[in-house]
């Protein structure tokens, strides 16, 4: 089954008619969506610039990142969960859409990436130095902002 | 002048009239305009809880909030300039958004609620500032402001749905 005709068979099922039909699911999906995108940026601010050397230099890398990586994690579960709704209400929006695509793969890379280089920060709190941090940090904020952009703009594409 | 008159002044001036007719500019505000209020709400979020009890990256409440305030007031700036160039774009419309006027009046009171805790337990904060969890007059204030931020974001997006736009 391709992605068109499976976007198609999505679209006529009685749940994603009833979440069109019912005019407060959306904008009550996206600000459930919105909120917990502002717990990924948050979290991932401070951790960063934290490993960037800007912010809470008298705080140890691994206590930073032990107090922000789980609430990334869980916001990214609420964020897949809300946007599977989104997906399932207007599935030709988002399944067909370019943009939306880019912006998962860009999910996926920054998520990764994140565990890949802070992760071992739990374990070894004071070791941040073998890897380039700034670049790695600022890269990674740079991501999650034109995740945001993508965002916004799958409903314009 | 009435506020008709202005509003319709405002919808007419040659910025408003360029954001309507430049398919890229409402968007690109737009995404900018959230990405600011992830800023804002994301960081809030963490002094926020910290008064109402949850623990930050640091222990002292004061540091953290002189950490944390700068990048929270450059995003809201950034937030009310794109905020008032979409408002711009349609300014009647938008006046006459139910959504739209309640999330100022809710903006209005997370301010008030900001100022009664920078005048009250703020002044108190060097006999609480490592305390967890904090008196009760700062919990007070974080929750409230959690709750007055999410209603914010709750409002704005609301506003997507019910404005009637006109082009």
């Amino acid at each position: 089954m391709s992605i068109q005709s499976f976007g198609q068979w999505l679209y006529e099922t009685p749940l994603s008619t009833s979440f069109r039909e019912t005019s407060w699911v959306v904008p009550a999906v996206q600000s459930i969506h919105i909120l917990a995108i502002a717990v990924v940026i948050g979290s991932a601010l401070v951790s960063e610039l934290r490993l960037a050397g800007l912010i809470a230099t008298d705080e140890a890398p691994g206590n930073v990142v032990r107090r922000y990586l789980p609430w990334i994690s869980r916001a990214l579960l609420v964020l897949l969960a809300s946007g599977t709704l989104l997906v399932v209400a207007e599935p030709q929006r988002t399944l067909g859409n370019t943009v939306f695509w880019l912006k998962m793969a860009l999910v996926l890379g920054a998520f990764l990436t994140t565990l890949a280089f802070r992760r071992p920060l739990l374990t070894a709190p004071a070791g941040n130095g073998a890897v380039p941090a700034k670049a790695i940090a600022f890269g990674l904020l740079l991501v999650w902002v034109v995740v945001i952009f993508c965002g916004r703009f799958i409903a314009y594409t | 002048m009435s506020l008709d008159t202005i509003l319709q002044q405002i919808y007419d001036l040659p910025l408003s009239d360029s954001i309507r007719e430049n398919v890229n500019a409402f968007p690109l505000l737009e995404s900018l305009h959230v990405l600011a209020i992830t800023l804002v709400f994301g960081t809030i979020l963490i002094v926020d809880l910290r008064l109402v009890g949850v623990a930050a990256h640091r222990r002292s409440a004061d540091r953290l909030i002189r950490e944390m305030l700068p990048y929270t007031w450059v995003a809201f700036v950034v937030a009310v300039i794109t905020g008032v160039l979409m408002f711009a774009s349609n300014a009647p419309s938008y006046a006459a958004n139910l959504e739209f006027q309640l999330k100022l009046v809710t903006i209005v009171l997370a301010g008030v609620n900001m100022a009664i805790f920078h005048s009250t337990a703020h002044r108190r904060i060097a006999d609480w500032d490592l305390d967890l969890p904090p008196p009760a007059a700062a919990r007070i204030s974080g929750f409230l402001s959690l709750a007055l931020w999410t209603v914010v974001i709750v409002l704005g997006r609301w506003i997507g749905f019910t404005l009637a736009v006109v082009f």
